[in-house]
């Protein structure tokens, strides 16, 4: 699956497209968006929210406190640099190089170990694991058609508890609306069709 | 592949099938023989320029047509996603429904599970439908309100009051929520809920609504990719305008 988004920022078609190939070897990534030019690129990363930037300081003219500025403020992303400088590991601090004559194994290996660190933190939202009995407890609260806050009120919780188990169900399910999240309740018997208003 | 004015519309057609409903809605119909995609477009009356970017926006999810993008007009552009959402309302939704409700006849032991898919469904087409509208009504003549503005350089007492009623980074946010419920109504059907007797039917609309997820993901690719690129260009050289 596309477990993985990227954004890419180069301004060369050639290394954009041999970066394309190589990213569909690693596999379980999609490419949200790319770019050839840094104009607007910060301003959508806060709506992208990619898992992984790669990027060509060039396109900012390898001004280093501008992408260090911009680029700390990615939580929970990767930013992987790509260029042809030598010494380009002591001008930026990023989570890896590519050069740009990396070989293909290199270059695979670099995102590979980038690849897994990412799936590990996914994992640990406990994606595949079936839902517990406090999850089940508030599934039927969700499902009947409660809010939030009512929730919290009734289980004598926070609103931020909620909303985490929230969360945590509908990563587990794969299911997002409050009507699917419904459907999935009554048919594990875990309210009735009629209590549905 | 990219999609040329010299190919042949039914070589087009055997390269991706899911243009067929895409090229109907241009009022092309199938039966080509050998003509190519400029001879039928000549003889439908479709601006060839244009079937060519919307055919290749379709057909290749990386292409992004930049600088032939600004010569479109937006009328030609909603002018054809209104075919796109009447065929939504019209033929999809309705073709799925009509599926459901066979299986809901067909079935006597689950009937309550296929009842509550049927509501689903109807949940889903709904919210599509309520979605549909507001782009009909609010975004579409937004839309043609600011083209115009652009064209004649300068303001109407109507284009202002529909330039001021809304702006296209609304529209940018709202815009992907109306899937989630397709993805969540395919995903309890194939992981939770017991498939009825008649699988064959079942089958078959899970399909359908496979297809209908596509076509809804190449039908925004438009939106996204080329109307509303064109629509921040046009936003401002307005406020430049003013």
């Amino acid at each position: 699956m596309n477990n993985i988004t990227i954004v890419v920022a180069e301004a060369s078609f050639l290394i954009q497209e041999g970066l394309n190939n190589i990213l569909k070897k690693l596999g379980d990534n999609q490419v949200i968006q790319k770019m050839d030019k840094g104009e607007g690129l910060f301003e959508s990363l806060g709506t992208l929210k990619p898992n992984m930037l790669i990027l060509n300081p060039d396109l900012f003219d390898g001004n280093a406190d501008l992408i260090k500025q911009e680029c700390g403020k990615l939580k929970n992303s990767k930013l992987v640099l790509i260029s042809n400088a030598k010494d380009i590991d002591k001008k930026y601090s990023a989570d890896a190089f590519i050069h740009y004559y990396d070989g293909q194994a290199k270059i695979l290996e670099c995102l590979e170990t980038l690849k897994s660190d990412l799936l590990k933190t996914q994992k640990k939202e406990k994606s595949d694991e079936p839902i517990s009995a406090r999850e089940k407890n508030i599934l039927k609260h969700i499902a009947l058609g409660l809010t939030n806050k009512e929730i919290a009120d009734t289980l004598f919780i926070s609103i931020h508890t909620v909303v985490t188990h929230r969360k945590n169900i509908t990563q587990k399910l794969g299911i997002k609306s409050v009507s699917g999240l419904t459907v999935y309740a009554i048919l594990n018997n875990l309210i009735a069709m009629d209590e549905v208003k | 592949m990219r999609i040329t004015k010299d190919m042949k519309m039914a070589d087009v057609i055997q390269m991706n099938y899911m243009l067929i409903p895409v090229i109907y809605r241009f009022g092309i119909n199938l039966g080509f023989g050998d003509k190519t995609v400029t001879e039928i477009c000549g003889g439908a009356e479709v601006d060839l320029n244009f079937f060519l970017q919307m055919v290749n926006t379709y057909h290749d999810k990386d292409y992004f047509p930049k600088e032939e993008l600004q010569s479109i007009p937006s009328k030609d552009i909603v002018a054809y996603l209104k075919m796109t959402h009447s065929s939504y309302l019209n033929e999809k939704l309705s073709e799925i429904e009509v599926l459901i409700e066979e299986l809901q006849h067909a079935e006597f032991e689950d009937e309550k599970y296929i009842l509550l898919i049927r509501n689903f469904f109807e949940g889903y087409k709904n919210e599509l439908t309520e979605h549909i509208m507001h782009e009909e009504e609010l975004v579409f003549p937004y839309v043609l309100a600011v083209e115009e503005i652009c064209e004649a350089r300068s303001i109407s007492d109507r284009n202002r009051k529909l330039y001021e009623s809304f702006s296209i980074a609304e529209y940018q946010e709202g815009h992907d929520d109306v899937e989630e419920k397709l993805m969540d109504l395919k995903t309890i059907m194939i992981k939770y809920l017991t498939p009825p007797l008649n699988k064959n039917l079942y089958h078959k609309i899970i399909q359908l609504l496979f297809m209908l997820e596509q076509d809804l993901n190449y039908h925004s690719r438009i939106e996204d990719k080329v109307l509303v690129p064109k629509m921040i260009a046009m936003e401002k050289i307005i406020t430049e305008l003013n």
